[in-house]
């Protein structure tokens, strides 16, 4: 199996300058990640706010430049093409935003919205196809075609996603970002386009990135999973295996730490300060809130290696074993 | 009203048989909107008793953040209280004078806001905010509030809290911020305190965090708490009792465990299976279909209806009122009494 995309060794680094004339500070957000996304798979990626999930997303879609690493995108390194073939390239990765309210000009009617990456790529040129076109489309996230000429305040969240998604598959793509996309939606709404992702990556063999905080929605849909934290990959494995046999401390926190409907398996840590104190300077960036940390994590921080068969994590106390 | 108080297992608060400190009754409230009357609430009533947790859960727009605004008076000019009671202590909230209510304010009744870090004042500090708390309804002297808000910091697990209160709300991280909140809002040993929507803007481990702290001041200090959530699987951990809210009205409200393990409402068992487990995979969730209503649309029966799939015309004709069935109440015809 080729991958659609390859990331390796990938660092990212914002700088900032706290006042005109004064010395920049480094804020490093993703370090030394390494991913790859096999086709016609989903890969998730779980996180918690401010660990460079969206960051990630934006440097695979051309918004923000590597500082260092590779990403290869559908075969070509997209730090060194031109901008012609950036816009070929577009045509094969699409993306959907978490907020399908500022997703979505309000000006614009559906059929603006979908025809748009059309025009852009001089695709669907007759009158007739692009209207068959488009029904098709709307048909395939489940919408009715009489909504093409409405505009997005008419719809609610969920119609919205649905509409953000059809622009996305408006290029008939190979690979999909789909960043958060059901977090801004009504509990009872969420599920709906859930399936419907579902479905397209049944139906139309596309590879999926999905960004999510959420690890019930990441074992529904994905195929393999990472978890990253502070700006580095701590554990990917296939989704299965994440939930029976999570290795690194920091997943099996995350998933203890998530509620459940049955009041099970929940850990509620009455009091527990978010960081031991004195181990802030240590190497492991999740040493100060493990309770597995030993001396060794002082020093070093491991890097991801394979633990079982497509498993790998980043924790010298599981390599050790 | 007694049904409410009727034994209920599993409730260590079960042998004291507590009067309720806060009981509202039928209340209704209506935004103008563009010279149009919309009913947000339409007709909610519960009573709360000392120590238990409700927890409110609906989506966005079913009304359960006006609910819990109206409650201290707070809503905003366009809305307004059409109808009902809020009874606390024996006093109707609705009728109190603007001094009286701010006696009850913070001090006897107080909330924690969603966005923690907005609803901190950033150009003071966590010191000034927490004093400013206590000596607005305490007579006590700047030393002993500094000294009381220290404490309470170390209470809500926040180290070194003689230095921490000399920080600002930027230096704090969003967890640490609301449990500021948190030590504000339970500050005054309130008889209820109001939680919306708490940990949504936080991370899993944190809200964990939160929540333990939460629930362990509260069984302490006997508190009783309204906690708003969308989160189904939060009111399970967290609730006593739970109350289902869609467009504005009381869809179902049970004890949290009789809820989540026999649901009666059509709309709950939808919510319910249609979430993704964590414990198990499968091809394709039990999706409800449809989209919720828009507060203002005209529907005269039941406002799940449209959605349900067990609806008949019964259903969309006329709006069921709430059913008893063994202490729980649910509002679905399929419930009627024979």
């Amino acid at each position: 199996m080729t991958a659609r995309v390859e990331i390796k060794n990938l660092y990212k680094t914002y700088f900032r300058r706290k006042w005109l004339f004064g010395k920049g500070e480094s804020f490093p957000v993703l370090k030394d990640v390494t991913l790859s996304l096999p086709e016609n798979s989903v890969l998730g990626l779980v996180g918690e706010s401010g660990c460079g999930k969206t960051t990630l997303c934006k440097v695979l879609l051309g918004i923000e430049k590597p500082t260092s690493g590779t990403v290869l995108a559908d075969g070509k390194n997209t730090a060194e093409i031109s901008k012609t073939v950036w816009k070929s390239l577009r045509r094969v990765m699409q993306v959907v935003y978490q907020d399908p309210y500022s997703s979505l000009d309000p000006r614009m009617n559906v059929r603006q919205v979908l025809s748009e990456p059309l025009d852009i790529h001089g695709l669907k040129k007759d009158r007739a196809e692009r209207e068959t076109f488009l029904k098709g489309l709307l048909a395939s996230v489940g919408m009715s075609e009489t909504f093409l000429d409405r505009y997005p305040h008419e719809f609610s969240g969920g119609q919205r996603q649905r509409i953000c998604i059809a622009r996305a598959l408006a290029l008939e793509p190979k690979i999909l970002v789909a960043d958060e996309p059901v977090s801004a939606l009504d509990v009872s709404v969420q599920a709906q386009i859930l399936n419907l992702l579902k479905k397209i990556k049944r139906e139309r063999k596309i590879s999926m990135l999905f960004v999510t905080h959420d690890f019930a929605v990441a074992r529904f849909l994905c195929d393999e999973i990472a978890v990253m934290y502070k700006g580095r990959i701590v554990e990917r494995a296939p989704a299965e295996e994440i939930f029976t046999r999570p290795l690194h401390p920091y997943t099996r926190a995350l998933l203890a730490a998530v509620p459940r409907v049955d009041g099970t398996g929940f850990a509620l840590a009455a009091g527990t300060p978010g960081a031991e104190p004195g181990r802030e300077n240590w190497a492991c960036p999740f040493a100060p809130r493990c309770a597995a940390a030993t001396e060794d994590c002082r020093a070093r921080c491991f890097e991801l290696k394979e633990v079982s068969p497509r498993h790998w994590c980043a924790c010298g106390a599981i390599s050790a074993e | 009203m007694a049904f409410w108080r009727t034994g209920r297992i599993g409730n260590w608060y079960n042998n004291t048989m507590a009067a309720p400190v806060l009981t509202v009754r039928e209340l209704r409230v209506d935004f103008t909107v563009d010279k149009r009357t919309v009913p947000v609430l339409r007709g909610l009533s519960y009573t709360l008793e000392k120590g238990r947790i409700l927890a409110v859960v609906g989506e966005s727009g079913s009304g359960k953040t006006v609910h819990a605004l109206s409650l201290l008076r707070l809503l905003p000019p366009c809305a307004d209280i059409a109808g009902g009671e809020i009874v606390f202590n024996g006093q109707d909230l609705l009728s109190l004078s603007p001094s009286a209510l701010r006696d009850v304010r913070g001090n006897k009744i107080s909330m924690i806001f969603q966005d923690p870090s907005s609803s901190l004042n950033p150009v003071l500090t966590i010191g000034e905010q927490l004093e400013e708390t206590l000596r607005a309804h305490r007579k006590i002297s700047r030393e002993e509030a500094r000294r009381q808000a220290a404490h309470l910091l170390t209470s809500v697990g926040i180290a070194d809290a003689e230095k921490r209160l000399g920080e600002y709300p930027f230096q704090f991280s969003g967890g640490m911020c609301q449990r500021v909140m948190i030590a504000m809002a339970l500050a005054l040993s309130p008889d209820v305190l109001i939680a919306d929507e708490p940990t949504t803007a936080l991370d899993v481990t944190i809200q964990a965090q939160i929540l333990g702290l939460m629930k362990a001041l509260q069984q302490a200090a006997g508190t009783a708490v309204i906690f708003i959530t969308h989160n189904l699987a939060l009111a399970a951990q967290i609730a006593d009792d739970v109350l289902v809210l869609y467009a504005g009205l009381c869809m179902e409200k049970a004890p949290a465990k009789e809820l989540f393990s026999n649901p009666l409402h059509p709309y709950t068992q939808g919510l319910l299976n249609s979430l993704a487990s964590l414990s198990q995979t499968c091809e394709e969730l039990p999706a409800i279909a449809g989209n919720p209503p828009v507060p203002g649309e005209n529907l005269p029966g039941c406002p799940f209806a449209p959605r349900c799939n067990k609806a008949f015309d019964k259903c969309r004709a006329c709006l069921p009122p709430l059913f008893e069935k063994n202490g729980r109440q649910v509002r679905c015809w399929l419930e009627e009494p024979k």
